[in-house]
């Protein structure tokens, strides 16, 4: 009644790790040979990746460019505690359902007509698998989920279909591809560990961060990026509860900018640094502490 | 490709029968060190080497890397192992596959009777003999310390029993229920075909308990070893009783003991956790444990919502300010902080230690766990704990 036949296709556009990382590069993205390499084999085995990493280091932005760089249509569904089914795959309509049983007026509508396509609301994952056009799919903080869910995401995962009780089993119209993305709250079941390549996002090279920075902060002076990488590479040295990632250093350098900074002072740290450090204890360590400190190393360079 | 063909280009060309020759054992030189690479895994690495440039060393290393390793802790053994295999390099032995020091063990195995500080000789009627064969009333309150091997046997089929209450928390998923609080739309709505729309039989839907994350740090320095032992016969019970439930071990470093306890002989885990954290003599580092445990595991939330327990004797061996602080953020995270100190049980005691001073203001609940009647008020407190502080 409801499956279009297994036509599993996944098109891999780049026949070398060097050609995604250059069409990466083309959608403002800035990989380590480590993730370009993991997001290859993604696309060459047709195996889901995921990737873990501290907050911050560009894992959910790393999935986003993979579909600007394809082309593709990125679908995205954000983990939380207690997500289930409905919010995650499909719900019915109910009050659409209930219209048309009062519409119906004799009381003759038939169990197959009430639960048909049309009163069906299609959640990330439904979208993801009947899209006709190619698909990013992101899965973003899976390790937020509880594991009930993790276990439905392995059954989906290993065969692109899901069923659903009153329409039958859909299958996958071309396989997406898949990027899991975990900040390690807790350690994943090892069965999903199995269908997914591995890779763990650490913090950039100073040399790759700056180039990041000027790249996503478009007009930001040379000068002051690479004093404002310097400077969260001091922070990151630290002992924080919550070191900055290449985000922070981000928001950071477009606020910088925007206050038409060419350079860093004492002053302008101080009063920006909210937007690096995100929590009071850090904030405050800093700013009593190695502020000073900081600074002149970032200036200098060093 | 023939073997001299293979020595005059080393660098590029393997023929694919040596390269799967040579991941294969690879794989089993993973399996070595305690990383699990299944044939799966293998095929996976071999389906990626065949797409990736072989010259290239680092996107052999990567892909590799991906395929075979599904761990963040095990990144370091496996770059070893590839510097060992790949790249011949001489490397030391992983550090966990040493043996632990013979003395730690033998420190472990049994609590020699003289270790046992003060063992309470009133309620001891007679010999250790006519003790051994005294009802289970006896035994539930004996300090573990005073316990003799046979008793402690004995000790560990209770401990057992009383672990199997856990503290429970909402979860957001729904569980049809008769007497629910909402409505159960998908049943209304197929129940009511059948009545022209109208919802007749109201079906409901409520949420269900499931059980709230426990956390266990245990002190295994040496002035705590006849304790912990006890509390983690508890701990390998209350993991026993399902998915949730962390263990660590502290003294002068933190280790995690989550999978060593589930898969192995809990005293075994023990001992070798015991050698992994103490470096013998230099005394406990409660503060600074804290301290790796908030920012490694607490950083990624595991401290969140959870219950927290922490069983040790509140000896700290360095200034308090760090202990005091990181009790702090550490009782910001959780949902209730539970501090269990064998030393309580003994009624003379006053926390007077400066490090159970400073921790005592982030704690909900602080008791004993010197005996098997505390470890039951202990499971009875976790199983109805309530958080104390609103904040």
């Amino acid at each position: 009644m409801y499956s279009p036949g297994p036509r599993l296709e996944t098109v891999n556009a780049f026949a070398t790790i060097d050609e995604l990382e250059a069409a990466l590069r083309e959608a403002s993205y800035l990989p380590e040979r480590g993730l370009s390499t993991a997001l290859f084999l993604s696309l060459a085995l047709e195996k889901p990746v995921l990737l873990e990493g501290e907050a911050g280091v560009g894992k959910t932005e790393a999935a986003k460019a993979l579909a600007r760089a394809r082309g593709a249509r990125l679908i995205r569904l954000q983990c939380y505690e207690g997500l289930d089914v409905a919010h995650a795959v499909y719900e019915w309509n109910y009050p659409r359902q209930l219209l048309h049983i009062r519409a119906a007026q004799e009381g003759t509508v038939s169990d197959a007509e009430l639960f048909g396509r049309e009163f069906l609301i299609r959640r990330p994952l439904l979208e993801a698998l009947e899209a006709d056009e190619p698909v990013v799919l992101l899965i973003d903080e899976i390790d937020r989920a509880d594991e009930e869910f993790e276990a439905f995401l392995l059954e989906m995962l290993s065969d692109f279909q899901i069923t659903i009780p009153e329409l039958g089993t859909v299958r996958a119209r071309r396989r997406p591809s898949v990027v899991l993305t975990s900040n390690r709250t807790r350690e994943l079941h090892d069965a999903l560990k199995r269908r997914c390549l591995f890779h763990w996002i650490g913090h950039p090279t100073i040399e790759r961060e700056i180039a990041i920075v000027r790249l996503r902060v478009p007009g930001v002076p040379e000068r002051l990026a690479a004093e404002a990488a310097t400077f969260v590479r001091g922070l990151r040295a630290l002992d924080l509860a919550k070191p900055p990632g290449v985000a922070e250093t981000i928001d950071w350098a477009q606020a910088l900018a925007a206050l038409g900074r060419e350079e860093l002072d004492a002053e302008v740290v101080e009063s920006t640094l909210g937007s690096v450090l995100k929590y009071r204890e850090d904030f405050e360590a800093v700013r009593d502490g190695v502020l000073l400190a900081l600074v002149a190393e970032a200036r200098a360079g060093r | 490709m023939t073997v001299s063909s293979w020595r005059s280009s080393p660098r590029h060309a393997l023929a694919a029968d040596a390269l799967v020759r040579h991941v294969v054992t690879f794989g089993r030189v993973l399996r070595e060190v305690g990383i699990e690479a299944g044939p799966g895994r293998i095929s996976d690495a071999l389906a990626g080497l065949d797409r990736v440039e072989l010259a290239s060393a680092d996107d052999v290393y990567y892909t590799l890397r991906q395929t075979l390793v599904a761990r963040h802790d095990e990144l370091e053994l496996f770059d070893r192992a590839f510097a060992a295999w790949f790249l011949r390099a001489p490397v030391r032995p992983p550090g966990r596959a040493l043996p632990p020091p013979p003395r730690s063990r033998q420190q472990l195995a049994r609590p020699s009777n003289e270790a046992a500080p003060s063992a309470p000789e009133h309620d001891g009627e007679g010999s250790r003999h006519e003790l051994g064969s005294s009802p289970h009333e006896l035994l539930r309150e004996k300090d573990f310390a005073a316990m003799t091997p046979d008793e402690f046997d004995r000790a560990r089929a209770l401990i057992a029993q009383i672990a199997a209450t856990r503290p429970l928390r909402r979860s957001r998923r729904l569980r049809a229920h008769p007497r629910g609080d909402r409505l159960d739309l998908r049943r209304l709505m197929r129940e009511s075909l059948a009545t022209g729309g109208d919802p007749v039989e109201r079906a409901f839907r409520r949420r269900r308990d499931v059980p709230r994350r426990l956390v266990l740090l245990c002190d295994v320095s040496g002035s705590m070893e006849a304790y912990t032992r006890a509390l983690l016969l508890f701990v390998h019970a209350v993991l026993g009783t399902g998915p949730g439930v962390e263990a660590f071990a502290f003294g002068t470093r933190l280790s995690c003991l989550t999978g060593d306890l589930t898969t192995r002989n809990p005293e075994r885990a023990l001992e070798r956790a015991a050698a992994a954290v103490n470096d013998w003599g230099s005394g406990t580092r409660i503060g600074a444990s804290l301290k790796e445990f908030n920012d490694v595991y607490g950083r990624r939330a595991l401290s969140r919502g959870a219950v927290i327990v922490i069983v040790s004797d509140g000896w700290e061996r360095q200034e308090n300010s760090t202990l005091g602080r990181e009790m702090a953020r550490l009782a910001r995270a959780a949902y209730a902080v539970v501090w269990v100190n064998p030393l309580k049980g003994s009624p003379e005691y006053q926390p007077l230690a400066g490090g159970m001073r400073a921790a005592l203001p982030f704690v909900d609940r602080f008791l004993a766990g010197h005996n098997v009647r505390s470890l039951e008020e202990l499971a009875t407190v976790l199983a109805g704990i309530e958080r104390r502080h609103a904040a």
